[in-house]
């Protein structure tokens, strides 16, 4: 599952795939404004066929997180 | 593309763009919602069919300004959203009164106008038309949102530019389902509208319209016979028990894929056969049939016999003179299907599907690959002049010596000069020709119309005539002017390879060099510029007298000094 995060965000931010860390946030990964922020929520939801809400969308803010709450989303 | 995920497309976009060489076709989107996911999604689009497509997203909300700002573009793509007019209009505008409404629609009314004067010079204008389906009630009344799309498509549909198309932006909607296209919760928050499914069906269904502006049209349809114009084979089940009329339940399906065949035909598609069956069964089908749609007057070249797809393939690209990226072929075997895709990749291959009532829904889906930005009298006429081509072919033999042959001809040359009424049939030379084109310039009706206005330039078309018939316009010119420094410059030279080999093309520079002569010219520049399919131009201008100033493997620059231009004054040519 990891490894598929971090395929989309590279694919999203544009950045190599080794650069992402469990800090990686918009303070590290400089094409990661609001736009970008939407293309990630759509492409992590057509991978892993979820939906996500408004609250977590917004607390997808590093990489970490956005594990978190992928990991939680696809458990129920 | 329909297959892909969005990061997918992301990644894969990315990658084309590294390997696509041509010049650069540059589309900006101007919008009053957030779309910027179109970028990726409509530049993937493109680059995989070798078009080398940079989108760029207008800001947020700012059509008029940005229609100013970015009309140099190579296309411009407006996305005019209604509920967005007004900041929530979508349930504001039941509580609007007359005043309040007559004041939108007049203000609106206005801001197109403002933008069709900013884009009237543009190259081309995809203008989504305003549409309300995605707030509709379910109620059977119209709302006044309904009503105020309905008045502004009016509007839209009498002030429409020449060089714009109206997008019918529901039939992508309905196509993709109204739940799916939206997504509410980024409108809510961010003026978003739209789902990546939504910018998907759109890109999809805009390509035809950039394919025509790039040249990239279809202009061929063969079919495979058995099973795929008409039920049952032929040689086994005979002339008796084939079946296409509508008596039949599978009948009823061939005779729509037959008319569906006549319909492209009119539009100037050419349409052959390569079938793999006895010559004269065919023939006799063709003739006498009671049931058979295309008759021999429709279909261009026949290519029934017992040779193999692959050889027929490339003898039909070769008689009608177009590469085999211009050619649609249909056949209902997955051997043939498969065998064609393997060898002749660049030929689209469409295969008749397993479902036979599939198979008219799949031909009509697949219809935008033909779609052609200008219709002509040339393209009305097409059967028939290819027919011509083919008398001229069985003259030619009956004569020793070509001069003999080209002056038995009778040949008439009828020159335009900046001429308001053939404008789409010269727009539409530019998009399509390929082998006898110097610089392969693609112009939409738009630019030509520019370059006619202009003081500092003037396009040259010819018709050509024999005694066997007319070919219609068949050649363009335009050049540059710096009557200043009195040089002019060629900025693009083709003509129509179905007149090749009559020595027009030395008659017509005859024609301009004498012009500019006259015009107090002293110098021309030119050039050849390479493509995959011009190669037999390569030194045309060598032969006219023009000398080679620099030369590169892409790019061959010309100078002549007109005084020292040796006209070549064929005598059977009569230029009028």
């Amino acid at each position: 599952m990891e490894n598929r995060i971090k395929d989309v965000m590279a694919a999203v931010f544009e950045i190599s795939k080794k650069k992402i860390s469990d800090d990686s946030s918009p303070d590290t990964i400089k094409s990661w404004d609001s736009l970008k922020h939407m293309n990630l929520v759509v492409a992590l939801e057509e991978e892993f066929k979820i939906q996500l809400t408004d609250e977590e969308i917004v607390e997808m803010i590093n990489y970490q997180l956005i594990k978190l709450i992928i990991k939680e989303k696809t458990n129920k | 593309m329909k297959n892909l995920k969005y990061s997918e497309i992301l990644s894969l976009n990315k990658e084309l763009c590294i390997n696509l060489k041509s010049s650069p076709y540059r589309i900006t989107v101007l919008s009053n919602i957030i779309v910027h996911q179109l970028k990726e999604i409509l530049e993937y689009s493109l680059r995989s069919e070798g078009i080398n497509a940079y989108v760029m997203i207008g800001d947020y909300d700012n059509i008029v300004q940005d229609s100013f700002k970015y009309k140099g573009s190579n296309l411009i793509i407006i996305f005019w959203e209604l509920c967005n007019i007004v900041d929530g209009l979508q349930y504001k505008i039941e509580l609007f009164d007359d005043n309040k409404l007559n004041a939108i629609l007049k203000e609106t009314k206005s801001e197109i106008d403002l933008v069709f004067n900013n884009l009237k010079n543009t190259s081309l204008i995809l203008f989504n038309k305003f549409t309300s389906i995605q707030f509709s009630n379910s109620n059977i009344n119209k709302n006044n949102l309904d009503k105020l799309a309905l008045k502004l498509n009016q509007y839209l549909e009498e002030q429409v530019l020449t060089n714009a198309e109206l997008v019918d932006i529901e039939k992508v909607i309905v196509k993709v389902g109204i739940n799916s296209s939206l997504d509410l919760r980024y409108y809510y928050s961010s003026k978003a509208l739209y789902t990546i499914e939504f910018f998907k069906t759109y890109a999809e269904y805009i390509k035809p319209f950039i394919m025509s502006a790039n040249g990239k049209s279809k202009k061929a349809i063969i079919f495979d016979c058995d099973n795929t114009l008409w039920k049952g084979i032929l040689g086994e089940d005979g002339f008796d028990n084939i079946e296409m009329s509508t008596k039949t339940k599978d009948g009823a399906i061939f005779s729509e894929i037959q008319c569906i065949a006549l319909s492209l035909n009119k539009q100037g598609i050419l349409i052959g056969l390569c079938s793999k069956n006895n010559p004269g069964d065919v023939n006799q089908v063709i003739k006498s049939h009671p049931d058979m749609k295309l008759r021999e007057e429709h279909i261009t070249i026949n290519k029934s016999n017992w040779s193999d797809k692959i050889t027929n393939l490339r003898q039909i690209a070769k008689e009608l003179n177009i590469g085999f990226d211009s050619i649609v072929f249909i056949d209902d075997s997955s051997f043939e299907v498969n065998l064609i895709r393997e060898k002749l990749p660049e030929i689209t291959v469409l295969q008749v599907p397993e479902r036979l009532y599939y198979y008219p829904k799949m031909l009509r889906e697949n219809i935008g690959l033909f779609y052609n930005l200008s219709f002509t009298v040339e393209d009305k006429n097409k059967t028939q002049i290819y027919r011509q081509q083919v008398k001229r072919e069985s003259v030619k033999n009956e004569f020793s010596n070509i001069e003999d042959y080209l002056a038995s001809l009778e040949l008439g040359m009828t020159i335009y000069e900046d001429d308001n009424s053939i404008i789409p049939r010269m727009s539409q030379m530019t998009q399509k020709t390929n082998q006898f084109n110097l610089t392969t310039k693609r112009y939409t009706e738009g630019d030509i119309r520019n370059f006619i206005m202009a003081d500092d330039s003037k396009v040259f078309a010819f018709a050509i005539s024999d005694k066997f018939g007319n070919s219609g316009v068949t050649g363009l010119c335009i050049i540059r002017f710096d009557n200043k420094n009195q040089t002019a410059d060629i900025d693009t030279l083709l003509m129509s390879c179905r007149i090749i080999g009559r020595n027009i093309e030395y008659a017509f520079i005859d024609y301009l060099m004498n012009f500019l002569n006259n015009d107090k010219i002293e110098s021309v520049t030119s050039r050849y510029i390479k493509t995959n399919k011009n190669e037999q131009v390569k030194k045309f201008y060598d032969k006219c007298s023009f000398s080679l100033t620099k030369c590169t493997d892409i790019i061959r620059n010309y100078k002549l000094s007109l005084n020292r231009y040796k006209p070549k004054n064929y005598k059977y040519i009569k230029v009028r």
